[in-house]
């Protein structure tokens, strides 16, 4: 998530010589990197993508205490200005009943009444500010819960007092289909499970940590307000924001998790602005409701596995400066976890992210693997992959890649259907290569007359109660070429992978002269084989020739070339070579192992051929 | 006319002789048995001087062009076996281009991926692959992301209709190759040097993302891992395929799976660190690594006192893209299949 953060603000918690440049720098290299830096009104404003792990630091004072503990180790002065937090005068003259349902909901509640409230406008540095990171100003209650949200990190809230029926509050989880109207005007139907909070009126005043309701907003009229300071269960915001689709910054933050020890200073300070602001002065006791207690986490310091992470030499003496300028205190041997770091850190190989990355990890020399390389069982896939990509572009064919969501008419019965598609073009996943490769001919159809495409992926077809089968495809389809020139590319794919005896395929007219091939490759490669075996060469020279036969109706090419290899065994090769017609052409070679073959030989075993090829009606041509 | 039939017959027949012929041996036997001093061409002419003078003109321009039809017929024939072709203007033929076999093309994601391949091979890592469409469990839970967990807002993911498992949740197309990690490990073989390269799906399309992709991961695991290990692979990466200058640096990220996480950038090629309208103070963001996270060992049944490791998972297309010289300004071309684009590669 980015936040932007004004280099003014910041420098209300620190003092330094480093320029906003030096700043960016600083922290990109050390702690979050720094996107942008946008000049506004004069100020250098940082766009900070902080990682989801560090709440904290959504916001100026989180980003102000990294500086601290960074901009030294680049060279720059940066002192703290601690800033005194006043309590403020309690008086037990407002109050609130509050009952909380299930005490998982709401880890910390705390608020404060404030009465003779004047809604008014802010003063210009809080408006401006406010501008710089985004946020309209809307009038001094409401702009103070901002600008405290942006200053601290805690989100906050403030209701008029009054409006809360029976100043009572019920927080409770809501149920499925309830309604509320939150400030925005939009009228929200609730799933089950939101945190939310009803008066004693029985009416939802609060979408808590995402929206107020616009039953009980602060407005012109307001006297008291009572302002509003929780810490609520990150996986229930959460959830409730994203089901709602509404995403606000209250929210984003919630369920990041929120610093417990810094939510009553965060209440005493925003108190004492808006009063300062609108003339108030505080009218209740303080209510502080803790339902989640946390003790102090301390994790040990293993410093010799701190350096084995480097894989560099960090000095004790470093490694407890670096966490201690980070807020961990020494405890002996371990430290303790700085309350707004709480989530985040739990074990040593943290402590050592911390350390490291302050130490810089630009600073860290680069050494190539040592130690033994593995024995492993190699996946001779992506090699016969390589061979056919290979055999296949010299053949003049074009890989394509595809997506591998496709459209409902593309895929067969057995296809996984997508929960969340992009669009409904992209709803399946596929279950064949082809219709998308055929689109791809379809989408190119000035490009030549002639187009040949492949390509290798996976397919999807759904399997009960388990992952679906995703096995490795060949898809093959062109424009321009005839039935057997394709096949013929297929089956000399097969000789170039060893396959010795070819698995069966169909070759697809898709129309338009579209021809498509599928295979399977997982199985093509279980036929495959790197194995080349000898055949111990004759001295003697082998006969060749053409054959052209008058091939009658019904009778295939299979049945004709079992005959002719049946009759004779020196002929060493038959091969189909042409067709014209009725009129079938074979290459064929004799050859006799144990003596030179002459022509008197062949005529013999040419008769022979004919008169066997007689019985099923085929003539020489 | 008797001898018209002839002349007719002895063209016919020559034809038949030249289809059958297979070598430039038998070729050369028809030429002398045609054109020799006793050819059967030869011989027609002699005979010319048998038939009445006023038919010997007629006759002899018969046999004239008989004899330049067979020389066409012989010499197309040998330039089939021989592969010379028949031209009259030889200095036109030699200076003509070369005529190029049909030749098809690799796709880019292929060549890319080819190209990682072979820079890991030498290191010791070995290529893997694992389901593209996987359980949530390998995806998320087993990289210490749980189930309610906001990080795992960053991957965009598909998920797919289907009844969850009890044990491994929902099936999603596995929105990176980080999912193979664990599958890896729980093979029970150590040390690991894992090259994981596979197609991944996020529900993303723009300029620079598409629904389909293809990541690269690499996996190290062994004793006495550090992160100048990783360094050092990523340094002998960036320079074997961006080139001998270039250099990479780690900075601070989070990745529930690694600890310490990484992002790692690469310095710019135009102006090599120092910064440029093309880059971002002079580096460029690669993608990200880290040490292998101990709860991630832990799920594959790795003792992380013993062992540790490191991890980085890119995008291919998109570091492919990084590499000078491609030009390609949106990643949508690569799964467009555009043959005028895919001819280019």
């Amino acid at each position: 998530m980015n936040v932007l953060i004004p280099y003014s603000w910041i420098k209300d918690y620190i003092k330094t010589n480093a320029k906003a440049e030096n700043v960016a720098k600083a922290l990109s290299l050390h702690a979050f990197s720094v996107e942008k830096i946008n000049k506004i009104k004069g100020d250098d404003v940082f766009e900070v993508e902080v990682t989801p792990n560090r709440g904290d630091a959504l916001s100026v004072l989180g980003v102000a205490r990294e500086l601290k503990a960074v901009l030294p180790k680049s060279g720059f002065k940066c002192e703290w200005m601690q800033k005194d937090i006043k309590i403020p005068q309690f008086e037990d003259k407002d109050k609130l009943d509050v009952i909380i349902k299930d005490k998982s909901l709401v880890p910390r509640f705390c608020a404060v009444v404030l009465e003779n409230v004047k809604v008014g406008k802010s003063p210009k540095v809080i408006e401006e500010r406010l501008e710089k990171v985004g946020i309209r100003a809307l009038g001094n209650v409401i702009d103070v819960t901002n600008y405290m949200m942006i200053d601290k990190g805690q989100p906050m809230h403030a209701f008029d007092y009054d409006k809360i029926l029976g100043h009572k509050m019920i927080v409770r989880e809501s149920k499925h289909d309830e309604v509320i109207t939150t400030l925005d005007g939009v009228e929200r139907k609730l799933p089950s499970g939101v945190i939310v909070i009803e008066d004693g009126e029985g009416r939802l005043i609060d979408l808590c940590g995402i929206m107020g309701a616009k039953n009980s907003e602060v407005d012109e009229n307001t006297n008291k307000v009572l302002l509003f300071v929780q810490v609520y269960d990150p996986v229930r915001i959460r959830r409730a924001s994203m089901s709602l689709g509404h995403r606000t910054d209250a929210a984003l933050r919630f369920e990041k998790g929120i610093d417990y020890e810094g939510v009553l200073s965060s209440l005493f300070e925003a108190s004492e602005m808006i009063c300062g602001l609108s003339g108030s002065n505080v009218s209740s006791n303080l209510i502080d409701i803790v339902n989640e207690e946390r003790k102090l986490k301390s994790v040990a310091v293993d410093y010799e596995k701190i350096n084995r992470i480097a894989g560099v030499e960090i000095s004790k003496e470093v490694v407890n400066q670096t966490l201690s300028d980070l807020g961990f205190e020494s405890n002996g041997e371990s430290v303790v976890v700085p309350s707004w770091r709480y989530d985040d850190v739990s074990i040593t190989e943290d402590l050592a992210e911390e350390v490291i990355r302050l130490y810089g990890y630009y600073n860290l020399p680069g050494k190539l693997l040592t130690g033994e390389v593995p024995l492993v069982h190699k996946d001779l896939s992506f090699h016969w992959e390589d061979i056919a990509r290979l055999f296949l572009k010299h053949h003049g064919f074009f890989e394509c890649y595809s997506y591998s969501a496709t459209s409902k008419k593309n895929v067969s019965k057995d296809a996984l259907k997508i929960a969340n598609p992009l669009n409904e073009d992209l709803l399946f996943l596929k279950t064949s290569l082809l219709p998308q490769l055929l689109e791809v001919i379809d989408g190119n159809k000035g490009y030549s007359d002639k187009i040949k495409l492949f390509e290798l992926a996976s397919v999807y077809h759904s399997k009960e109660g388990d992952l679906p089968n995703q096995p490795l495809m060949l898809g093959l389809v062109t424009k321009g070429i005839n039935k057997v020139d394709l096949k013929g590319i297929v089956e000399a794919l097969f000789d170039e992978m060893g396959v010795s005896s070819y698995p069966s395929f169909n070759v697809i007219n898709h129309g338009g002269g579209r021809l498509g091939v599928e295979i399977n490759f997982e199985e093509l490669i279980k036929l495959s084989s790197k194995v080349k075996t000898y055949t111990p060469l004759t001295s003697f020279n082998s006969i060749k020739e053409d054959l052209t036969f008058e091939v009658p109706e019904g009778i295939t090419y299979q049945q004709v070339e079992r005959i002719i290899l049946c009759s004779s065994e020196r002929i060493s090769k038959l091969e189909f070579k042409d067709i014209y017609k009725n009129a079938l052409t074979f290459s064929i070679e004799y050859l006799d192992k144990e003596k030179q073959i002459s022509s008197e030989d062949t005529q013999e075993i040419r008769k022979n051929i004919f008169k066997n090829l007689e019985n099923i009606g085929v003539r020489l041509r | 006319m008797n001898d018209s039939l002839n002349l007719e017959n002895i063209k016919k027949e020559l034809e038949e002789k030249l289809r059958k012929v297979s070598s430039e041996q038998d070729l050369l036997n028809i030429q002398i048995e045609y054109f020799g001093k006793k050819g059967i061409l030869r011989q027609l002419f002699s005979k010319v001087l048998e038939v009445p003078v006023e038919q010997r003109k007629d006759l002899g321009e018969k046999i004239n062009n008989l004899k330049k039809e067979a020389e066409r017929v012989t010499s197309e024939r040998r330039a089939k076996i021989t592969g010379v072709e028949a031209v009259e203007n030889t200095g036109l033929y030699d200076s003509l281009p070369g005529r190029k076999p049909e030749i098809g093309h690799i796709h880019i994601i292929s060549q890319a991926i080819n190209e990682i391949v072979d820079i890991f091979k030498p290191l010791g890592f070995t290529r893997v692959r694992y389901p593209e469409v996987e359980w949530e469990y390998y995806a998320f839970e087993a990289l210490n992301m749980p189930l309610t967990h906001p990080a795992r807002d960053e991957w965009e993911t598909f998920f797919i209709d289907a009844a969850p498992d009890k044990k491994y949740g929902r099936m999603v197309v596995t929105p990176h190759t980080s999912s193979g990690q664990v599958r890896e490990m729980l093979k029970g073989n150590l040390p690991i040097r894992m090259l994981n390269i596979s197609r991944c799906g996020r529900r993303q399309i723009d300029i620079s993302h598409v629904p389909s992709f293809y990541q690269f991961e690499g996996l190290v695991v062994d004793k006495e891992i550090s992160t100048t290990h990783l360094k050092g692979v990523l340094d002998y990466f960036a320079s074997n395929f961006f080139g001998e200058d270039r250099k990479t640096r780690l900075r601070p990220y989070h990745f529930r799976f690694t600890e310490p996480s990484f992002e790692v950038d690469i310095d710019c090629g135009i102006c090599h660190g120092k910064g440029c309208k093309l880059c971002k103070e002079g580096w460029l963001e690669l993608g990200g690594a880290g040490m292998v996270h101990p709860n991630v060992l832990k799920a594959g049944g790795i003792d992380s006192k013993e062992y540790t490791g490191f991890a980085f998972g890119w995008g291919v297309e998109r570091t492919y893209m990084m590499k000078s010289g491609t030009k390609i300004d949106d990643i949508r071309y690569l799964f467009g299949n555009d043959l005028r684009f895919l001819e280019q590669f």
